[in-house]
């Protein structure tokens, strides 16, 4: 008879608790939900909505329009393949350097390395960046998308290196002493045994990359010309001279989002993973 | 299988001197147990017989070979760690033969090594899994197979049993001990635990502070330790201390007890020094004459009784294998084996 008496309570306690964390997840996240609700609201708006007041956020009838508008007055396609060319090309030239660099700074202790590394990324780009534009017109690389490939390696080589560094230093020494004492030379250590355990961390490094590079608007708003822009620097040219064009900048905006979105979304769980190894070592 | 010479080992990190000047030999096919406290220098000797640590001064052989300047890969020893580094991302199988697949070793014969030393170790169906589905003995048990399928010159085990729980340690224990008289490899075994020392080697090595204070087969080390540190690191529980002289042909300790003196010793060699009498718990008996003491610990565990007397102030444990009724605070009577006690010089420490 006692049981379900002393049970009772105990529930009612937990779905408060429940409640109660919920409530202040909400708050926590509530800008950057609002943020992105607005967005949305505008992207389906028509322009003389956008100025009413007291504000609307579901319209009466939506304008599907802003979106087709993107793809039409636009070359849209053309853009979204250039920013497609280059964050692929500056992620995976940033694994190729980043992760083995990260393995050697993180094996042979070498903080001052790591920290060069990230004086590079803290430097700010500006400073940089009209040395650099004179360089890239120098070798006649203006018109191409490699200055853009280039000068984005300092956004992501950077971010790579450093969280395999983290990485790195958390798996188990031991089996790497294993493999030498199996027979494996310095090379086969890394190629059999510390890159594949090292998975969690390179999808990581590699997402976060993509994201930066995915999102960098300064280094090409200097570098692209009008047929090698990316896409974040096409939606700023939606901000025409005579007046902004809400409706479809916030189309625009949520379409270059949309392929870093769901990349998250799916890697996300890994992600966690991957930003937590340190924390739980599993044997 | 090979012979292990380590000679005039040395051994600094910076300034620190781990290892001063240690010599040992290691016969073809011999169990040699490493054993000593913790920081005693005996993990970083096995790390510098692998390759894995340098070597600060002396010589490394291995057979003939001189291997003291060779890496790891070159040595052909294996070795079973203490968290066992098991491949996360390899089945058992490939765990095991990934040290042939290294050697460009013909697939087929690689296989048919793994399956027997499977087999030796009842690994057989669970080679198609990964090392997080086993438990704690089979990884322990993939990890020695791995050491079989390689037919290295040496093992070299690094504390293996002691992330097993206690009743597993001792299973795997036998396991180590069967495995090693069936295929006959040089050992050299590293662990903290003497009980472990004790049962399995062939030969013990005692460190203390890098150096080496006796080489023995078990029984000797436990008959006659010689010294302090051995007489009080070999057997549990551990042996009783009691300073003391030696007066008119019988033992005086500090406190004034009297206590009886084995027929080899002669008062006049030994009369007059500070000395340690030492006398293991297990070799004192009740008995209703000679010495009495007030119980002050009790523990029966069934088979034994564990007690700790003071007898007249001095401290002895015992160690009482006969069913007596005693309990906290009772008067015990004791008789000592004069056979068995041991005398050491306090100011060296070593035995008489």
């Amino acid at each position: 008879m006692e049981r379900p008496l002393t049970k009772r309570p105990l529930i009612r306690r937990r779905t408060l608790d429940r409640i109660g964390l919920l409530f202040a997840a909400l708050v926590m996240v509530s800008p950057v939900v609002l943020f992105f609700l607005w967005m949305i609201s505008l992207s389906l708006k028509y322009e003389i909505d956008n100025g009413a007041y007291p504000p609307i956020l579901i319209p009466e009838n939506f304008a599907w329009s802003n979106y087709v508008q993107v793809f039409r007055e636009n070359n849209f396609f053309l853009y979204f393949w250039n920013s497609v060319l280059v964050t692929g090309a500056a992620t995976l030239l940033a694994l190729i350097i980043g992760v083995p660099a990260g393995y050697g700074i993180a094996r042979l202790k070498a903080e001052k390395a790591a920290i060069v590394i990230m004086i590079a990324r803290m430097t700010p780009g500006l400073s940089f960046l009209i040395p650099l534009f004179l360089l890239f017109q120098w070798l006649n690389l203006l018109g191409t998308l490699w200055p853009q490939i280039i000068i984005h390696l300092v956004v992501t080589v950077p971010i790579v290196v450093w969280i395999m560094i983290g990485y790195f230093e958390t798996t188990p020494m031991e089996l790497e002493e294993a493999a030498s004492i199996d027979g494996a030379t310095p090379w086969q250590v890394f190629r059999l045994v510390a890159l594949p355990i090292a998975k969690p961390g390179i999808v990581v490094a590699f997402i976060l990359a993509l994201i930066f590079s995915w999102n960098n608007f300064v280094f090409g708003i200097v570098l692209a010309s009008r047929t090698t822009r990316t896409l974040p620097v096409a939606v700023y040219n939606m901000l025409s001279f005579e007046q902004v064009s809400w409706g479809p900048l916030a189309a625009a905006a949520l379409i270059v989002t949309l392929p870093v979105l769901v990349l998250t979304l799916f890697a996300q769980k890994q992600i966690v993973a991957g930003l937590t190894a340190g924390a739980v070592k599993g044997g | 299988m090979a012979t292990v010479t380590l000679q005039n080992i040395q051994k600094r990190f910076g300034a620190v001197n781990v290892i001063e000047n240690l010599s040992v030999d290691i016969a073809d096919g011999e169990f040699v147990v490493l054993v000593g406290p913790s920081g005693c220098g005996k993990s970083t000797l096995l790390r510098m017989v692998a390759g894995l640590e340098e070597v600060s001064g002396g010589e490394i052989r291995i057979g003939a070979r001189e291997v003291s300047n060779l890496p790891a890969r070159d040595r052909d020893i294996a070795m079973v760690f203490q968290n066992y580094a098991l491949y996360p991302h390899m089945t058992v199988e490939d765990n095991m033969g990934f040290a042939l697949k290294l050697k460009r070793a013909n697939p087929a014969d690689t296989a048919e090594r793994v399956k027997k030393a499977a087999a030796i170790l009842g690994l057989e169906n669970l080679l198609e899994r990964y090392p997080r589905q086993l438990s704690g003995g089979q990884r322990q048990r993939v990890a020695m197979g791995r050491a079989i399928v390689r037919n290295p010159q040496v093992f070299l085990f690094d504390e293996p049993l002691s992330n097993l729980d206690a009743k597993l340690r001792v299973v795997m224990r036998g396991e180590i001990k069967a495995m090693h008289q069936r295929i006959g490899t040089t050992t050299i075994y590293v662990t903290h635990d003497q009980i472990e020392a004790m049962t399995m080697a062939d030969k013990i090595v005692v460190l203390h502070d890098g150096n080496i204070e006796q080489v023995g087969a078990p029984l000797e080390l436990y008959d006659r330790p010689a010294n302090l540190f051995v007489a009080g690191f070999i057997g549990s529980p551990a042996m009783n201390f009691l300073n003391g002289k030696i007066e008119e042909g019988v033992f005086r300790t500090e406190k004034g007890l009297i206590l009886p003196l084995p027929a080899e010793v002669s008062p006049a060699k030994a009369g007059g020094r500070p000395l340690v009498y030492g006398i293991r718990p297990e070799h004192i008996r009740a008995s209703d004459q000679g010495i009495q003491g007030r119980a002050t610990i009790v523990e029966g565990t069934g088979s034994e009784i564990f007690a700790k007397l003071d007898c007249g102030g001095e401290q002895l444990s015992c160690l009482f294998r006969e069913r007596i009724d005693v309990r906290f605070g009772d008067t015990v009577g004791i008789s000592i084996d004069a056979k068995q006690v041991h005398l050491f010089d306090k100011t060296t420490g070593h035995r008489l």
